[in-house]
């Protein structure tokens, strides 16, 4: 009696907690992506795990799932659903034909709804992550903005003639901004003026500015301009900010390359060696972003003495905190084909520097010492010629 | 069968019918309140799981601009999975003189872990990009503060990859390329 009183009330309990959440499967090939929908009469919470081959959706609840198995021929890429259970939970896992890449994952409300766009991955071995609609059309634009270095000529055979100064930020990109509302591209552009000017007037280089005024200007852009032009060094001026209020001083970066960098260099230089993709190979455009992408990596060492340079004149003049040279994967610089380097005057978040930064005889003083780490490692350049 | 013998099976009839009912609600009542008395979803899914993972927290301070550890402790998770997202959140708290490199109003990401390349997805709200502070210390601090934490505490978590609103993201304010994952750095941790 016991035994059965037990079981009625174990019934009416587990009848009086939440509904198992039912989740429906749906998918369909678009233009350029497989979407793949779960539906669920309700919000669920879940966790994503994606495998070479398999995409799985784990829930922390036990799901109904009625299309278990469910085979889809059709599919470009999705072969099969099923329902797993672990540990008294629900697993929906999607069986894929080939390798994917999830170009987009969104919720949708009214009714619930899990939603991702798969594309088949191009490379499944080191690629650059999946992007959505939106970048895939700017990465157009990238593709042409490419052939400025890949079909750019050699200029490591003449003396320095032309540079190329970059003020950070500009327009509705403001950078970083003091607590007394001072903002980073009003100060970039300030001391990039300042040194065109000794550039021009005390070497008589010419100087190209990748922004004259307050505009946008894109990072892709701000590169190709510089390699467009034929520059044969890139100076980028920016102004510091840090969640720690304390940080000071000035700091100067070129470009590091991670993992990542080394193995699509490495992916690019075998394409190159190819004896049956030579002439071929230069044509095609993934080849030609990995080049532009990696465009900094023939002149690191160049980079580094010229980032030395520049900071070693910053110490020397301002007195400021030495931080030092540093490396970081810049995305202006990874594309600039020459020396390049990015040079963080101050810190906009430390009150007593962000008063420094305002004061226009602390701008002439960090636009000459700039100026005069340039000018040293232009002698140093034009002596080593090859 | 005498009147008297009905009237005595009636009333046992009966007995076993007011013991039968009193004992069902009875056995509800207390099943009801085994659920009501329940620990909280933390200490059940340790009680389940059974197990603790001690961890070490990597934070930034006023006073070093490399993070300093933190020996912290949380709960096992049923799904393995689940252990990542609840590390952030651990590593979101804010205590004390840490400071953690990440603008109000962002919190924890949605998290996706792709095994075959031990890369680790951080997927953030949308507006990321909006609230950031902006400056290259800035960005750094904000990546090798995620990228080291978890590199750190997780062996199989290789690189770690930065998205915002489900969509990639080409900077978080003008400067490191984010486009590509990160690998642990460990000149962001302070010398033990």
């Amino acid at each position: 009696m016991k035994y059965i009183i037990r079981i009625i009330s174990i019934a009416i309990l587990v009848g009086g907690i939440l509904p198992a959440v039912s989740v429906t499967f749906r998918t369909s090939d678009e233009n350029n992506h497989t979407r793949i929908v779960f539906e669920g009469d309700r919000s669920f919470t879940y966790t994503i795990v994606s495998t070479s081959g398999r995409l799985e959706l784990l829930l922390p609840e036990r799901a109904e799932f009625t299309q278990n198995g469910l085979k889809i021929p059709e599919s470009a890429l999705v072969d099969q659903v099923v329902h797993e259970t672990r540990e008294n939970r629900s697993v929906l896992a999607v069986s894929l034909k080939s390798p994917v890449d999830i170009q987009k994952h969104f919720v949708l409300d009214n009714p619930f709804r899990v939603v991702f766009d798969l594309v088949k991955s191009a490379n499944p071995t080191p690629k650059k992550e999946t992007a959505s609609e939106e970048t895939g059309k700017i990465k157009e634009e990238e593709k042409k903005e490419a052939s400025s270095v890949a079909d750019r000529p050699q200029a490591k055979s003449r003396p320095i003639d032309t540079i190329c100064i970059d003020p950070g930020h500009g327009g509705e990109d403001f950078g970083a901004m003091g607590k007394s509302k001072l903002v980073e591209k009003d100060i970039t552009l300030a001391v990039s003026q300042k040194l065109r000017k000794l550039v021009q007037s005390k070497m008589g280089l010419r100087v190209i500015m990748t922004r004259e005024k307050d505009a946008e200007v894109s990072l892709n852009t701000r590169a190709s301009i510089a390699n467009n032009q034929q520059a044969q060094m890139f100076v980028s001026i920016h102004v510091n900010s840090s969640f720690r209020k304390s940080a000071f001083g000035s700091e100067t970066y070129f470009v590091s390359l991670n993992a990542t960098d080394q193995e699509a260099l490495e992916l690019a230089r075998k394409e190159n060696q190819s004896k049956e993709n030579i002439g071929a190979s230069i044509q095609n455009d993934e080849l030609k972003m990995i080049l532009w992408n990696m465009a900094q990596t023939e002149y690191i060492r160049e980079s580094s003495r010229l980032a030395e340079s520049v900071q070693y004149e910053l110490n020397e003049l301002l007195g400021t905190r030495n931080r030092g040279v540093k490396q970081a994967p810049f995305r202006v610089l990874m594309r600039a084909a020459m020396p390049a380097v990015l040079v963080e005057v101050a810190f906009i978040s430390n009150s007593g520097e962000e008063k420094k930064l305002s004061d226009e005889n602390f701008q002439d003083r960090v636009a000459s010492a700039i100026f005069i780490g340039l000018s040293k490692f232009i002698s140093y350049y034009n002596t080593n010629l090859k | 069968m005498s009147k008297r013998l009905l009237i005595a099976l009636g009333a046992l009839a009966f007995i076993f019918l007011v013991v039968s009912l009193m004992l069902f609600f009875n056995a509800r009542r207390q099943s009801g309140l085994q659920k009501t008395d329940s620990a909280p979803e933390e200490t059940q899914e340790k009680k389940i799981g059974g197990e603790t993972l001690k961890v070490k927290l990597f934070f930034f301070t006023e006073e070093s601009d490399r993070m300093i550890p933190v020996a912290g402790e949380m709960a096992v998770p049923e799904i393995r999975e689940g252990i990542y997202r609840r590390f952030l959140e651990l590593l979101l708290k804010k205590e004390g003189p840490r400071i953690t490199p990440v603008p109000d109003g962002i919190d924890a990401p949605v998290v996706f872990f792709l095994a075959a390349s031990g890369m680790l997805i951080l997927d953030f709200n949308e507006n990321l990009i909006n609230l950031f502070p902006g400056g290259t210390e800035a960005e750094l601090q904000f990546v090798y503060f995620f990228v080291d934490n978890v590199c750190y505490n997780f062996k199989e978590i290789k690189k770690v990859k930065f998205m915002a609103g489900g969509n990639e993201i080409r900077t978080i304010s003008g400067h490191i390329d984010m486009e590509q994952p990160f690998y642990p750095d460990d000149s962001y941790l302070q010398d033990e």
